[in-house]
């Protein structure tokens, strides 16, 4: 994870959590997993950083996002 | 809440959620994050009908902040910006220890209103919000001391019966959040609305969130059961396939279609008569 301006096409002018393993900008609530805020591990808890060393695909579908915490 | 409610012409409250905790200006470039933008948001919708604005407070760059003196620059923002809506706060956050939980509540004033998640649910594939029984009777004991309305969130069938169970325990009316999508959220589907509120006591207020392309059917038919709305950018980002929305667009809409039916919206005035809430 690194926090960049630019990524993916698109550009923010405050720097933002970037994947560097999806190449993508991530959520909000996904950043405090790469951040290892609150405890959360990032190799625990971030499918995307332990898909790589398992070769195993991620199930999570972020096309339409709920917001679950109201 | 009932047909009868429609049919009388019961006045609508109209909840904002304008920013949200989970996605931010990489899925929406105006999604509001700072509090300079969720005031704006905020007085936007007030103009177009929201009467209930539901706040969640973030960090400069856009991630999560759970902080009382946050929410409390949102608050003040948001205050300055719009006449008289009522403010709710956001007590959900996946992930985030049960202290930080506490903290939207403790701003000064405290908000009239905030959300009460009722039970555990999904996040991606490793995290859940546990919204322990514990957790959910703390957040609530210390609202009523501060004299904030709970909103009961329910996100699926077991919340229900959650919320049922310390109904007694709430100050008339109760106001319960149907919320329906994918994941843990309940199936979107308008037979699972008429369930929920045949199961409702005769006094119960109830809203209707739905996800994504859902959030125009199922709040268009909670109007028709007499329920509440929530619209917004955390719930939902586009106005039709393709063409992403503003937070004052979808309150427009929801105004609009509203009063065709001939239901008015409600004001802030109006909503706190309905909802017994203390003022702002």
């Amino acid at each position: 994870m690194a926090y960049r301006e630019e990524g993916d096409g698109r550009s923010f002018e405050t720097a933002r959590a970037f994947c560097t393993v999806t190449e993508s900008f991530v959520q909000p609530m996904r950043a405090d997993v790469c951040n290892a805020r609150y405890e959360l591990d990032p190799a625990a808890d971030c499918e995307f950083y332990v898909a790589p060393e398992s070769g195993s695909d991620s199930t999570a579908d972020e096309s339409e996002s709920p917001d679950a915490d109201r | 809440m009932t047909y009868d409610d429609y049919l009388d012409g019961k006045p609508t409250v109209i909840t904002a959620a304008l920013t949200g905790g989970v996605h931010g200006k990489e899925a929406h470039p105006d999604l509001p994050e700072t509090p300079e933008e969720i005031a704006s948001a905020a007085a936007a919708c007030e103009a177009a009908g929201a009467s209930v604005l539901h706040l969640h407070a973030r960090r400069e760059n856009g991630e999560r902040a759970f902080s009382a003196e946050r929410f409390q620059e949102v608050a003040d923002a948001v205050r300055a910006a719009t006449d008289d809506a009522v403010l709710q706060h956001s007590t959900g956050g996946t992930a985030a220890p049960d202290a930080l939980r506490h903290e939207p509540l403790r701003t000064d004033p405290a908000p009239e209103m905030a959300s009460l998640d009722m039970g555990p649910l999904n996040r991606y594939d490793r995290l859940t919000s546990e919204n322990t029984r514990e957790l959910v009777a703390s957040l609530h004991a210390e609202m009523k001391e501060r004299e904030i309305k709970p909103e009961l969130e329910v996100f699926n069938d077991g919340h229900l019966n959650e919320s049922l169970s310390i109904l007694d325990d709430l100050e008339d009316p109760p106001y319960l959040n149907f919320l329906f999508g994918g994941g843990t959220t309940s199936p979107p589907h308008p037979r699972n609305l008429l369930n929920r509120v045949e199961a409702l006591p005769e006094g119960v207020e109830f809203n209707v969130i739905g996800f994504g392309p859902h959030q125009l059917p199922m709040t268009t038919q909670s109007l028709l059961l007499g329920g509440h709305v929530r619209v917004g950018l955390e719930d939902n980002r586009y106005y039709e396939q393709g063409e992403l929305a503003t937070n004052e667009q979808l309150v427009a809409r929801a105004a609009r279609i509203s009063e065709e039916l001939g239901r008015p919206v409600a004001t802030p005035d109006q909503t706190r008569e309905l909802l017994g809430l203390r003022g702002r």
